[in-house]
């Protein structure tokens, strides 16, 4: 025995090596069978999803955070409420205010008091009856107390009584007139005072999380999964009509890479954000999926600072003084080729930017008269500057005339965003090219939102969307929205502030003729362009994809001459979107049929290893 | 695997001849050795607290505009939601509250989730236990196992083949490793379909709690997760394995072991093994120690809902308190750890317990 065993250490045997490596089959089969064992438990998975076809399964725009329509502030936890509690109207496809809790309405000849007509008969998820008393309860909570004006407070602010005189009527009087009160009703979800009233001294801890959640919808809440995802259940009691889907998942994932290959997989039904135009192309083409492009709803912009100051006109931070001075802002905006960026950057999936507002909702759509308007040219740039005693320096490089230092901007970017990274270096080019050296800077979203209101930014890239109703993305203009002289409670968007901008500001307010507002709003986008402080770059096209091998009229609606469809709402896309009879995907069976070649070869090797090993037992010892 | 079972090595021989102590002065000297090394792990916890606190007070942050941006909010919110936040206090003063507040176990209240910290982190500390603990364990096992058998031959087939390959993977992003292995098999490429999910811990709407389905489903949603962090993470463990073996190879023990006539095998797991074991035992408590911070990539990358995935979405803020209370778990997991890892060498090792 002895020997034997120095004998097999003095040769390196052939005994040892096709241990090894049956050592190492037995190990890969191992694996394998794992793997495969695995990957079939998730083939039921798969086809159920498609066979039942009563399941909806969409990506959230952000993670959860509270279902507490008071204190949420994340878009993930606001499409879950705006599809669980009601409001007073709701918008339809063409961002047009249109019956919900209430029927009708009407104002009195003041334009002071609103009176809304609530529908009798409708009852919350637990059968007690919608009353106008409910909706009065909701918004006084959100009028009087700070906690549950976290989330709406800034709507009600123009509120002077609330009250519900019967069960079905409701009236609102204002402080001045508001025209967008339409839109504000539509946006401030009402919840039932029965279960409320008892939560209201803890609000602010209370996060709605526990199933099923009473509300009156189209869904109903009722599951949630810490983190990871929603489930809400048709409401076969909706006065709309119930959703044609039995279930709506409502999923997060982290990245958007993700999320695409969730949608090519069938884990996801429909991703109606965040993918960009590289992940837009690659999805045109993959069998089952159609991709929709939207008008954009957005801007993004290179937002310029022309000083930064508090509200009482005290200057602070360390911006570029030369900014101050419109010509070189001008300058700027002659500089950037933004049809070159779109092309270039965006696989041509924006619209080139002049406007402050986006082209979403047409009616507020604002282009500059031909006189106005400062196209691309770095020649008349160039003049512009020179007639402005910015002299080229011998580097290249203007002198601005009153400090007598370079022409050198900052240029702010996102790090995390790959059109700000394939932006910038156009841009440094672009402006190198009229004299002025641009440094760029490329911070993390905090960062730069830090800088922001510290006013230590020459040049930053922003982007900006918006609902139907402008009012908010106009407010952020506006001098009351700069800081006060101890740094908080500005919300200024990049330092504007011009008196007769806000009083345009104050007269859209109250205007309820829809086509004198909209002609209020035209001169104040045209201030906006005249002092170029947003150069606004483009419209990027919103970007979704829908299984439609799996669902159908997700999105609908005529797309335009340029083929884009009207801007998506979730509350009617949800509802509209129908399941496709015969959903059962091919690579299904596809799965199937590759998982059990694995587990049949699995199966195989290791009856070979073993019984091999055991021919070979005496040998071994 | 204990030292008792290692035949003797120069250093175990010389333990021998080092004068012995009774039973009395060796628990003094214990009890010292635990005094010492649990005042250094209080001090550096102490410090840790501190330093957290002061970096992440520098962080560049706007949170009140990160939690309302985008939301039509007015000057009367904004006033509210930062003294609700606590940012109008001093920076002394909140550094004040946060140590009160630790030593009395209470780690915050998260801005953003409007929840304890202590509850986010119970919530997401057994997702982050069992994405961690297994892929750790995995990583163990198989950079041991090639570990061995490389610094046993070194410079053969295996050894080049799992040194190259766990070296390589070892200097690769994990963020692209995930991204590579999400995109390949989650949605397929070629013939081969998607076998696993894209991301999440288990798929919406199956039954949840014990049911084997369930568990098969958490499993399935672990395959590549757990794959990136083993693919990762287990050259740590094959190198320095590999190299504490390579140091034992010229050792007269594994010739008199040989001498006695044992085979091969036996001689490098009998003997060799147990005395190159050392390296690996410290490796494998400090990354134990680091296991409940989770891997902030892999799990952002498989919206995995643990620990570091929670890290991530605080930075997002940055939600201080979160950052704050997480960092001092980690923090603390990290000390604990070390000090059973020093603890650990003087039971392994006698040479720790004579200095």
């Amino acid at each position: 025995m002895r020997i034997t065993r120095l004998a097999r250490r003095g040769r390196p045997s052939a005994h040892r090596s096709v241990a090894r490596v049956r050592a190492l089959l037995a190990a890969g089969t191992g694996l394998a069978l794992a793997s495969a064992v695995l990957a079939a438990a998730a083939v039921p998975a798969a086809a159920s999803s498609g066979s039942s076809g009563s399941t909806l399964r969409i990506q959230a725009q952000t993670s959860f955070s509270t279902f507490n329509p008071f204190t949420a502030y994340f878009d993930g936890d606001l499409e879950v409420i705006g599809a669980i509690y009601p409001t007073l109207t709701t918008t339809n496809e063409k961002g047009l205010p249109v019956p919900y809790l209430a029927s009708k309405w009407s104002t009195s000849a003041d334009n002071l008091s609103w009176t809304f007509t609530i529908k009798s008969g409708l009852k919350w998820s637990d059968g007690k009856p919608i009353t106008a008393a409910d909706a009065a309860w909701t918004l006084n909570l959100i009028m009087h107390n700070s906690v549950a004006a976290t989330s709406n407070g800034a709507l009600v602010a123009n509120f002077k009584t609330v009250t519900a005189p019967n069960a079905t009527t409701l009236v609102i009087t204002t402080k001045a007139p508001q025209a967008n009160m339409l839109y504000v009703a539509g946006s401030i979800p009402i919840v039932p005072e029965h279960i409320w009233a008892s939560e209201v001294s803890g609000l602010n801890n209370f996060k709605n999380q526990t199933t099923p959640v009473v509300g009156y919808g189209p869904w109903q809440l009722t599951g949630y999964v810490t983190n990871q995802y929603a489930t809400l259940t048709a409401n076969s009691n909706f006065f709309l009509g119930a959703p044609k889907f039995h279930t709506l998942i409502v999923q997060y994932f982290s990245n958007s890479d993700a999320m695409v290959a969730a949608l090519r997989s069938g884990q996801l039904d429909a991703v109606e954000y965040g993918l960009t135009a590289t992940q837009f192309n690659s999805l045109k083409h993959v069998k089952g999926i159609t991709v929709y492009p939207q008008v954009s709803a957005t801007w993004t912009a290179i937002e310029l600072n022309p000083g930064a100051r508090t509200r009482s006109g005290r200057a602070f931070g360390n911006g570029n003084p030369a900014l101050k001075d419109i010509r070189v802002r001008d300058a700027i905006e002659m500089a950037l080729n933004k049809q070159e960026l779109v092309s270039k950057t965006l696989d041509g999936l924006a619209t080139t930017g002049q406007g402050y507002l986006p082209p979403a909702y047409p009616q507020f759509v604002w282009t500059p008269p031909a006189s106005m308007q400062l196209t691309y040219s770095p020649t008349k740039a160039n003049q512009l500057l020179t007639s402005a005693g910015y002299k080229m320096g011998p580097n290249g490089i203007r002198i601005d005339p009153k400090t007598h230092k370079p022409l050198d901007l900052r240029l702010g970017i996102h790090s995390d965003e790959a059109s700000d990274a394939a932006m910038a270096p156009y841009v440094v080019e672009w402006l190198k090219a009229i004299g002025i050296q641009v440094t760029v800077d490329s911070m993390s979203f905090n960062q730069l939102n830090s800088d922001l209101p510290k006013g230590d930014w020459d040049m930053l890239s922003d982007t900006w969307s918006t609902g139907p109703d402008p009012s908010y993305l106009l407010s952020i203009q506006t001098c009351g929205d700069l800081p006060l002289n101890n740094g908080t409670a500005g919300n200024t968007d990049a330092f504007f502030c011009n008196p007769t901008f806000d009083k345009l500001y104050a007269q859209q307010s109250t205007e309820f003729s829809t086509a004198q507002r909209v002609q209020t709003i035209d001169q104040m986008q045209q201030i906006l362009y005249q002092n170029a402080v947003d150069v606004i770059l483009y419209y990027p096209d919103w970007l979704s994809a829908v299984r439609t091998d799996k669902v159908k009229n997700y999105f609908f609606g005529t797309p335009n001459a340029q083929g884009f469809y009207p801007t998506p709402s979730q509350f009617i896309n949800w509802r509209s979107a129908t399941p496709v009879a015969s959903a059962t995907s091919s690579s299904t069976s596809t799965a199937i049929w590759i998982v059990l070649a694995i587990v049949v070869v699995a199966l195989i090797g290791s009856a070979v290893i073993m019984l091999r090993r055991r021919a070979t037992v005496g040998a071994r010892e | 695997m204990s030292s008792t079972s290692a035949p003797l090595s120069a250093g175990s021989l010389s333990a021998l001849e080092a004068p012995s102590t009774d039973g009395a002065s060796g628990a003094r000297d214990f009890a010292h050795y635990l005094v010492r090394k649990v005042a250094a792990a209080i001090v550096s916890f102490a410090l840790l607290l501190v330093l957290g606190f002061i970096i992440f007070s520098l962080m560049p942050s706007n949170p009140v505009e990160a939690l309302t941006r985008g939301h039509p909010t007015s000057a009367k919110q904004i006033a509210f939601l930062t003294k609700q936040l606590g940012l109008n206090q001093p920076v002394w003063e909140r550094f004040g509250h946060f140590v009160l507040n630790t030593l009395q176990g209470h780690l915050g209240y998260s801005w953003q989730f409007e929840e304890p910290v202590a509850t986010l982190v119970i919530q997401r500390l057994w997702p982050t236990l069992l994405l961690m603990g297994s892929s750790t364990i995995v990583s163990i096992l198989l950079g041991m196992w090639l570990g061995i058998r490389s610094g046993w031959r070194p410079g053969k087939l295996l050894d080049r083949t799992s040194t190259g390959t766990a070296i390589a993977f070892w200097s690769v992003p994990t963020y692209w490793l995930g991204i590579l292995l999400l995109v390949l098999f989650s949605t397929g490429f070629g013939p081969i379909p998607p076998l696993f999910p894209a991301g999440g811990m288990s798929t919406p709407g199956a039954v949840g709690g014990l049911a084997p389905s369930h568990i098969l489903d958490v499993a399935r949603h672990l395959v590549l997760p757990c794959l990136t962090l083993v693919l990762v993470v287990f050259a740590q463990y094959q190198m320095i394995m590999r190299s504490s073996m390579i140091d034992e190879l010229g050792n007269p023990y594994l010739l008199t072991a040989r001498a006695k006539g044992l085979r091969d095998a036996e001689v490098r797991q009998k003997h060799a093994v147990p005395n190159a074991l050392l390296p690996s035992v410290t490796l494998i408590f400090l990354q134990v120690g680091t296991m409940i911070s989770g891997a902030i990539t892999v799990e952002t990358v498989y919206s995995w809902p643990g620990l570091g995935y929670l890290t991530f979405q605080a930075l997002n803020i940055p939600d201080l308190p979160l950052l704050e209370g997480t960092f001092i778990i980690f923090s603390a997991s990290v000390i604990v750890f070390n000090l059973l890892a020093d603890l650990a060498y003087r039971y392994l090792d006698p040479r720790v317990r004579r200095s």
